[in-house]
């Protein structure tokens, strides 16, 4: 049976845009004969149930994320297809270190470098993500992936490396000034700055934080690798070779207007820098393109030796109107959670999903849940509004004024009324100078 | 026309001495316009509802100790006696400046109590009537200017890798077993973190919810769903490339005093490990069993406190 490998699409000459696609890849031309699988760059997570890529799939069974394949590929094949099965206690050990440090530390580097710092997202990435989406896809997933490398990376402080984060801290301070009166108005210039000045004031503040978080990341893979073939073992690769070659080729090579990662890591780890490049060489290919990958049949392509790309399906007009309107029902508050929910459900629940039967049991336990805390806090809320206008009532704040109020005192110039506003007007003056 | 315009112009000529009166109307309506309304009025009239009276200073420890003051999770009882804190980031420090022969008190706080919105923090008695606390960030340095320990992270290149394992692996399954697990969060992070603070019912749900929101949040940072079996398999992992990391050495990377690593690890172990804890689903602890290193590791610090 072929195995289809479903992937974000190909960017910056590499074959794809995300690191745990890259990784997956670079196992599967490592581990599989050439002709069990096929490559798919349907760039649209919504062909898996679970809603994630990379996703394999085998048959009638859906399996996402990269240790996920790498277990299932192991068992399918009866252990034969597993690049760590020969590994001793000692290297075992670093390989799940190693690959949870690079994992972790990795994606939060590429996010800052490929996602956060703003003149890359919108000088390469953006671009890129245009050219591999069809078309309502194109305008509604950048946003998101942008958004989620915003919050990933938020623990680091570093978002001065984002334009709109930092025009928007300008913003609040200018309107937090005004509004305390600080500054009259008519003497408030309005800050007009360049994206050059705003990161020549930035960057030296970043540079040493960058400059740490590269070391920390660059150091501790180039010692390990020294002058090996690959970090653990000299003559054969590991998963952690995979997982490294995916994030470092997501570092080096890109060519982005503001280069500081490939920068950092040609000069802090010139070995991984050529390990990367020799990698790429043999197991990814040196210059993928997008069409390469979106109207090849798996004939053979000059540019990519290794890789059996598959043409990903045209969306039909019923899945162009369902992304559509899933998208509508997923901005609206409140039917979004709910949304959100049932699809968690549903793809646990699926007979194909390819969860085992206990974890599917979890996601859906953990969907209902979500569910139910959505109705508590919609309850509360009512309950506490209601709560609110009937104290109000009770005390007479509510009931009595309405009344009052539909005096017309602009027709009928009253001398008391008059005098009234102009208490109220002292009384509550007053109350806000206190303030 | 001229007719007309004049009778216009004697129309409004008899008026002409109320044009002060119709002015006055028009300011009395601006003025209406910009008042506040009466709804509204009678609302912030009626502030403050109560006023209570002030309250009283805090009750200062100072006279009884003057040592260093560690604010961490914890309850009275266990402050005390010097018991290891409940909550692995705050047990991490204290286990450390243990380790490192530093005397200091622990003081039962929340995070709400915390200048960087987090525990633990420590408030030092050197200098003198100092008020600047130190986040547990700055910690080690304080620790390192204090006592001239090692810092540990520069002698061994695996330190920050193993320790990316307990930072990711180990933690995100610990927030699943904690706070997503609802046997778990009802026996044991309720008893921990939400009935201490309020005896108020609905309080205690608001927060209950918010804390499994915070935990769910954290977990889908990095992935779209919550796969159960996937975090415990990476902590099973994780616990194995740990295990293998001490061997037979009495502490990590052989050192002969125990120290950060040492107390990172055992923040996680003796949690996991600690019968007094009252988990109900304790998937983490019974796969934790099977490394009898890292156990055996944990009933020795155990001993420190």
């Amino acid at each position: 049976m072929l195995l289809e490998l479903h992937v974000w699409g190909p960017a910056f000459s590499l074959p794809s845009i995300d690191a745990q696609c890259l990784a997956t890849m670079t196992y599967f031309s490592l581990v599989l004969p050439k002709d069990a699988w096929v490559l798919v760059a349907s760039s649209d997570p919504s062909v898996s149930p679970t809603n994630e890529l990379p996703a394999l799939r085998s048959g009638a069974t859906w399996v996402s994320r990269f240790r996920n394949i790498v277990d299932y590929l192991r068992q399918y094949s009866g252990g034969e297809w597993d690049l760590d099965r020969d590994l001793t206690g000692g290297e075992r050990a670093d390989n799940i270190a190693f690959s949870s440090f690079v994992e972790s530390r990795g994606q939060s580097l590429v996010d800052l470098s490929l996602y956060v710092s703003s003149q890359n997202y919108w000088d390469k990435t953006s671009p890129a993500y245009g050219a591999i989406l069809q078309w309502p896809n194109q305008w509604i997933l950048p946003p998101k992936i942008h958004a989620q490398a915003k919050l990933r990376t938020e623990h680091l402080g570093l978002s001065s490396l984002d334009l709109e984060a930092i025009r928007e801290q300008k913003d609040r301070e200018h309107s937090a000034a005004v509004a305390a009166g600080k500054i009259p108005k008519t003497l408030i210039r309005n800050p007009r700055e360049t994206v050059s000045t705003l990161l020549s004031k930035t960057s030296q503040q970043n540079q040493f934080r960058l400059e740490a978080l590269t070391a920390e990341f660059f150091e501790p893979l180039e010692s390990l690798l020294g002058h090996q073939p690959y970090f653990l073992s000299p003559d054969r690769p590991t998963t952690l070779d995979c997982l490294a070659l995916a994030y470092l080729s997501l570092a080096d090579i890109p060519d982005l207007p503001f280069s500081w990662l490939r920068d950092a890591m040609r000069s802090k780890a010139p070995g991984l820098t050529a390990y990367t490049d020799r990698m790429r060489r043999h197991h990814l290919g040196l210059e993928v393109k997008v069409i390469d990958a979106l109207s090849a049949t798996s004939t053979s392509s000059t540019s990519s030796p290794s890789l059996p790309w598959q043409a990903p399906e045209r969306a039909s007009f019923a899945t162009l109107g369902k992304t559509l309107y899933d998208t509508l029902a997923d901005s609206t508050p409140i039917l979004k959670h709910i949304r959100l929910n049932n699809r968690l459900r549903e793809a646990a629940l699926a007979p194909h999903s390819g969860l085992s039967g206990k974890e599917s049991k979890a996601v859906s336990a953990y969907a209902l849940a979500r569910k139910h805390d959505l109705y508590l806090s919609i309850g509360s809320v009512v309950v506490s509004l209601a709560a609110l206008v009937g104290y109000m009532a009770h005390i007479g704040l509510v009931g009595f004024s309405l009344a009052e109020q539909e005096v017309p005192s602009g027709t009928d110039p009253d001398p008391d009324a008059d005098i009234d506003a102009v208490v109220d007007a002292g009384q509550v003056g007053d109350f806000l100078s206190m303030l | 026309m001229s007719t007309e315009n004049r009778d216009g112009l004697g129309h409004t000529a008899p008026e002409s001495p109320s044009a002060d009166e119709r002015s006055t109307s028009r300011t009395a309506r601006a003025r209406d316009l910009f008042s506040v309304p009466a709804p509204i009025k009678r609302i912030f009239d009626r502030f403050p509802l109560v006023v209570y009276p002030a309250n009283d200073l805090p009750q200062s420890r100072d006279s009884e100790f003057r040592g260093n003051r560690l604010f961490v999770f914890t309850d009275a009882a266990g402050s005390r006696r010097g018991r290891p804190s409940f909550n692995p980031q705050c047990l991490k420090w204290q286990a450390y400046l243990k380790f490192v022969g530093i005397e200091f008190e622990t003081v039962p706080s929340t995070n709400h109590a915390s200048p960087t919105g987090a525990l633990p923090f420590l408030l030092p008695t050197l200098p003198p009537g100092t008020i600047n606390p130190i986040p547990s960030t700055k910690l080690q340095k304080w620790a390192i200017e204090q006592v001239h320990c090692e810092e540990e992270q520069q002698l061994n290149i695996r330190f920050e890798v193993y320790a990316s394992l307990l930072d990711h692996r180990i933690r995100n399954a610990w927030l699943y077993a904690l706070y997503l697990d609802t046997d778990n969060f009802n026996a044991v992070a309720r008893k921990l973190y939400v009935n201490p603070t309020t005896t108020n019912t609905a309080v205690r749900m608001v927060l209950a919810a918010q804390l499994q929101q915070a935990a769910r949040d954290e977990l889908l940072k990095s992935c779209t769903y919550i796969d159960v079996n996937d975090l415990e398999a990476e902590a099973a992992n994780a616990f194995e490339a740990l295990s293998n990391l001490l061997g037979d050495h009495t502490h990590f990377f052989d050192r002969p005093n125990p120290g950060l690593f040492d107390a990172s690890v055992f923040a996680y172990t003796h949690l996991l490990l600690d019968e007094g804890m009252g988990w109900k689903q304790n998937r983490l602890g019974r796969v934790l069993r099977k490394y009898e290193n890292l156990v055996q590791h944990r009933e020795r610090l155990l001993k420190c406190f």
